[in-house]
């Protein structure tokens, strides 16, 4: 007979939950300007113009946009580097 | 976010259609930047930039931390800052608090660390400028457009921006304090704005013709 010590949730979740990416979440603040969003999304992500135009727009006009997303370690990192530039940034598990 | 100054309807820059305007930072190579200063505008950029830097210095890392830890860049910060300017320039990592402590205690030294270099770097080199010109490299203005930006963020709070429609800010009557504050601000809103179209320039070479470089 199958012996279990603790909880099952906590033996089989990592298991199925190991692949879930985290995502790095920009929030839109009344002070930083467009034009500056832009830049910081192609200077720290390399997106193209257009990619990190249509990122700053949905930022700006749905209050929030995933920009990254990845292991929770990159993510931590892209944050961080949001932060130096001043923008409003979280990293939250991907719950799509 | 604020949609800025330098387009029109029209979509040409805002610089062009005025006789004599001021040009804000305009890029004249690769590597160097041009801005020019008035004395007052020198003295808001050395006050401003300095209270920055005092303000960073108010959440200094914690005596009792481990000397090891502190030589990994570990604070002991771990709780959210009770100034909203600090807590504006150091925000939260998580929506979880415990996740957020955690970030904090690694990273907000080294983040206040650098927010503070760029600030005293654009103390520094007004304070050493003997002209009403300066030139930056590119390095320099990356660390001029993060200064610009923090002070911004800065009187933003202090402003509550959040609260009151741009525009309503510019219906203060003339006899609030806060009207000047307003103005600066507008002021660096400009000049960071010009900035960062100066920076893109080297992704877009049809506008880079147009600045009359040497």
């Amino acid at each position: 007979m199958l012996q279990m010590d603790g909880k099952v949730e906590e033996l089989t979740d990592p298991l199925f939950f190991v692949d879930r990416p985290w995502v790095t979440i920009v929030w839109d603040d009344p002070v930083n300007l467009m034009s500056y969003v832009t830049y910081v999304f192609i200077e720290l992500f390399s997106y193209s113009k257009e990619r990190a135009t249509e990122l700053m727009l949905l930022v700006h006009n749905e209050g929030r946009a995933v920009v990254t997303s990845g292991r929770r370690e990159e993510m931590e990192r892209d944050v961080a580097r949001l932060h130096e530039y001043g923008l409003w940034a979280t990293l939250a598990r991907d719950d799509h | 976010m604020w949609p800025g100054f330098t387009s029109t309807a029209s979509g040409q820059p805002l610089r062009a259609m005025i006789t004599n305007p001021p040009r804000g930072f305009v890029r004249f190579s690769e590597e160097s930047f041009m801005l020019d200063l008035s004395e007052s505008e020198k003295d808001v950029l050395i006050n401003l930039s300095g209270q920055l830097v005092e303000i960073l210095a108010e959440r200094v890392d914690a005596a009792h931390a481990d000397p090891l830890e502190k030589l990994v860049g570990i604070t002991g910060h771990d709780s959210p800052p009770d100034d909203e300017v600090l807590l504006r320039l150091l925000p939260n990592a998580y929506a979880d608090p415990v996740d957020s402590s955690e970030f904090r205690r690694y990273t907000e030294s080294d983040l206040r660390r650098k927010k503070s270099q760029h600030a005293m770097l654009v103390r520094s080199q007004i304070m050493e400028l003997e002209s009403g010109s300066i030139m930056l490299d590119y390095d320099e203005a990356k660390a001029w457009l993060g200064a610009l930006n923090d002070i911004r963020l800065a009187l933003g709070v202090r402003l509550k921006v959040d609260e009151i429609a741009n525009e309503g800010l510019d219906l203060l009557s003339p006899e609030d304090p806060m009207r000047a504050v307003f103005a600066v601000y507008s002021w660096l809103g400009w000049m960071q704005e010009s900035l960062v179209l100066a920076l893109m320039e080297e992704s877009d070479p049809e506008n880079a013709e147009e600045n009359g470089r040497p």
